[in-house]
């Protein structure tokens, strides 16, 4: 019986990572261009703290009102009075119907402002509100 | 490449190393991802009345009131008490009635923290007996002098 021996060719075993930059390149710009980067620079304050804050799933579709501990309101950086509010709002409704205001509030802001915010936001039909506050 | 006599000519290859280029890429990644802190908002919610709903009466019983005075005092249906108290305190009223509402009253001139406190607190309590949470805000006015 002649015996037929087969030579044993060794296989190069071989992971193709030539493409792997590309993908690696890939993820890092799709992270850059769907990063959203914050657009106001808001005042300088203190947030309250409160053990019942709750994470907001909403990124987009915000709108915040700052106050900073001497009752100065500002809205995407500029200088509102509490009146001034109503139209302000009111325009950013009609483009984001399920508008959420954000009140960034310092701690020792007195009551008196958050409630005329409140109001020009009751009048500017935009209801839901969140005050924002750190977690404690 | 110079031709030397008698040697043979030997093509040298270009070439670009490209195998690092995924680690560089992937350690990129990496220190965006750790050094990257999101934003995201954290507060407490709450929605405003429409003001065709703020004339609805409500029955007096209806509600806890928890009152804050310009000085930062708290007071519940009229009592004086402090923030440590209040949970336990609007606990009792609503484990009584479990329909009611607290009714947060700042007078104006005290600090918007006293407020979050109160909320928080409220909130806090309708959590732990599982209910949802049923705060009115209200603004205590500085008297006319």
């Amino acid at each position: 019986m002649a015996l037929k021996i087969k030579k044993k060719r060794q296989m190069k075993v071989m992971i193709p990572t030539a493409s792997m930059a590309d993908i690696a390149f890939l993820l890092l710009i799709f992270f850059m261009v769907t990063t959203v980067f914050k657009k106001d620079k808001g005042l300088r304050i203190e947030l309250p703290t409160a053990a019942t804050t709750e994470r907001l799933v909403k990124q987009r579709g915000l709108a915040a009102v700052w106050v900073n501990k001497y009752g100065k309101i500002t809205v995407d950086d500029n200088f509102v009075r509490p009146k001034q509010i109503v139209p302000i709002m009111r325009r950013k409704i009609a483009e984001e119907p399920g508008l959420i205001v954000l009140i960034k509030s310092d701690k020792n802001a007195k009551y008196g402002v958050i409630e005329q915010i409140m109001d020009a936001l009751k009048e500017a039909q935009a209801y839901r509100v969140v005050f924002v506050t750190k977690k404690e | 490449m110079a031709l030397f006599e008698g040697k043979r000519f030997v093509p040298e290859e270009a070439e670009i190393p490209t195998s690092s280029m995924a680690d560089i890429a992937f350690l990129l990644i990496i220190f965006f991802i750790l050094t990257t802190t999101f934003a995201r908002e954290k507060g407490i919610k709450f929605v405003l009345p429409e003001q065709k709903q703020q004339e609805v009466k409500l029955k007096k019983n209806k509600l806890i009131i928890v009152a804050i005075n310009d000085q930062g005092k708290v007071f519940i249906n009229d009592q004086p008490t402090t923030f440590e108290d209040l949970h336990d305190q609007i606990k009792k009223y609503l484990e009584e009635n479990n329909k009611r509402i607290v009714y947060i009253k700042t007078h104006e001139d005290a600090a918007y923290d006293y407020m979050i406190k109160a909320f928080d607190i409220a909130k806090q309590v309708y959590q732990e007996m599982k209910l949802p949470p049923k705060v009115a805000l209200g603004v205590i006015k500085r008297r006319a002098e």
